[in-house]
């Protein structure tokens, strides 16, 4: 990488923060964590993060997506990557939207547990890919 | 009409996919008060509510608004685009859908059209949901507790689950995105239905006579009640701002510095203004505040009844909430009526 680049972990469970910041880390990424998502939202004002992880069920089941929606409207955060991580499938059975119906405005959604070499190599793919930051040239990725 | 039922418990994962039809406002506490805002989070939505401090009109006739540019290269250039962002209104009173359905009658109907309202109309989904009567509300009364069209889906609060009205197609589009949320209701969901709906009606403690109003209100031209009615209002037009059907507006043009270059501007205006009748020349055909008052009063109850079959009034109860002069649109139809005692404190507030 050209430059370090910052990721924002938003995500209510430390253990898996502290993980995950292992992982990007030690591949070179600067790592900051916020532990909801008004917290986050805040947090990625302020830093303009490269990209987001973002969880959905923190202290309400739905904040990640409002706060999803939130950033969306704000112009500095309009464009930035957002991996939406979350067991929100596997937790809530009757919820059978697929994120890629185009309600949710994320770079990709990956279900918790996350496989850290996919979840790596994402990363990297869309800290790199600023050009096209929302990740419409891979439309696909998504994942349920 | 297409029924499912969703439970309440679902209604945060509903909520989520909504996005997908435009931008999301629900009630939300602002103050000691409700607005139509964005939630933040699923929390923030108020299911019950007794009524927002504005009407659904801030979305359909914004306050001020552009109509169009114009400069002499490109001559007119109008903002239609910007009226076609699709919204999503989530947790809508009946009255205030009524309401909507009444501007669509002045705005989308008869010889002029309103391109703007009609566009904003067309890409603004609606969600209703019931509501509990305050002290306030007369919307039974008003004919105006109860919708058949003008939403997309409508929720009714049967204990565990909301039943939910499919009334558009678009609406059906919302169930068909959020999966398996909402299922098929029973009879049991039906008759909880109709339990709730006859509590609901009689929970009005508002009971407002109607019947030969038109007629009445003309008999009661010269009636001292527009003086004394004339004598408390301030004029500050707080009742046609939070009026669900009130839609007078003003236009303005705002020129720029370069020649024949700016933009068309319509804001909100109130027959209670001072000058709202005001013409070239000078002469104002309202000039006292009892005229004024008393042509709103005339125009929603009578001359709106001559016009579309109904009065304009929904029944809200937001304008006795917000006159700073406690003046009461129930105690004054009452009044007209003779059913009260005419005296100065007589069109004022109950305590």
């Amino acid at each position: 990488m050209s430059e370090t680049k910052t990721v924002l972990i938003i995500d209510d469970d430390p253990d898996y923060v502290t993980a995950i910041e292992a992982l990007l880390q030690s591949s070179g990424y600067q790592v900051r964590s916020a532990c909801n998502g008004r917290e986050g939202l805040h947090l990625a004002r302020t830093i303009r993060p490269d990209l987001i992880l973002l969880d959905v069920m923190m202290t309400e089941r739905t904040e990640g997506f409002f706060m999803l929606q939130e950033a969306r409207r704000i112009p500095e955060l309009s464009q930035t990557p957002v991996i939406v991580i979350s067991s929100i499938y596997t937790d809530q059975p009757n919820f059978r939207v697929s994120p890629e119906a185009g309600w949710l405005p994320a770079s990709l959604f990956l279900p918790k547990p996350v496989d850290p070499a996919r979840l790596l190599a994402e990363v990297r793919r869309l800290t790199e890919a600023a050009a096209d930051p929302i990740g419409h040239s891979a439309a696909g990725r998504r994942e349920s | 009409m297409k029924i499912l039922k969703i439970p309440k418990q679902n209604l945060d994962l509903f909520m989520a996919v909504l996005p997908a039809f435009g931008e999301v406002y629900a009630p939300v506490q602002r103050g000691k008060g409700f607005a139509f805002d964005r939630p933040t989070r699923w929390s923030d939505v108020q299911m019950s509510y007794p009524r927002t401090i504005l009407p659904l009109k801030k979305f359909l006739l914004p306050p001020r608004e552009v109509t169009f540019a114009f400069n002499p290269r490109e001559g007119y250039r109008d903002q239609l685009e910007e009226a076609g962002k699709p919204v999503v209104l989530f947790g809508v009173h009946a009255y205030d859908i009524f309401g909507l359905n009444i501007l669509d009658r002045v705005f989308s109907q008869g010889k002029y059209v309103d391109p703007y309202y009609v566009t904003r109309r067309r890409n603004t989904a609606i969600i209703g949901v019931d509501f509990e009567p305050d002290d306030k509300h007369f919307a039974y009364s008003m004919n105006a507790d109860f919708v058949d069209s003008g939403f997309d889906l409508f929720l009714s609060d049967i204990g565990e689950d909301y039943l939910v009205l499919v009334g558009t197609s678009r609406g059906d589009d919302m169930v068909l995105m959020s999966g398996c949320l909402l299922s098929e209701p029973g009879e049991a969901d039906f008759a909880e239905y109709k339990r709730r709906s006859g509590l609901r009606r009689s929970a009005y403690r508002i009971k407002l006579e109607l019947g030969e109003l038109p007629e009445i209100l003309e008999m009661e031209y010269h009636s001292k009640v527009w003086e004394e009615m004339g004598d408390r209002c301030l004029s500050c037009g707080s009742c046609s701002a939070v009026c669900p059907t009130c839609y007078c507006f003003d236009i303005n043009d705002e020129l720029e510095l370069a020649p024949a270059t700016g933009n068309r501007i319509r804001s909100w205006d109130s027959c209670l203004f001072k000058t709202h009748a005001l013409v070239a020349g000078g002469e104002n055909f309202r000039s006292s505040r009892a005229s004024r008052i008393k042509f709103r009063y005339y125009h929603k109850q009578r001359g709106f009844v001559a016009e579309y079959g109904r009065p304009s009034c929904v029944g809200c109860g937001r304008c006795v909430t917000t006159c700073p002069a406690k003046i009461d649109i129930v105690t004054v139809i009452e009044t007209i009526r003779g059913e009260r005692n005419e005296s100065s404190s007589s069109v004022t507030a109950k305590a």
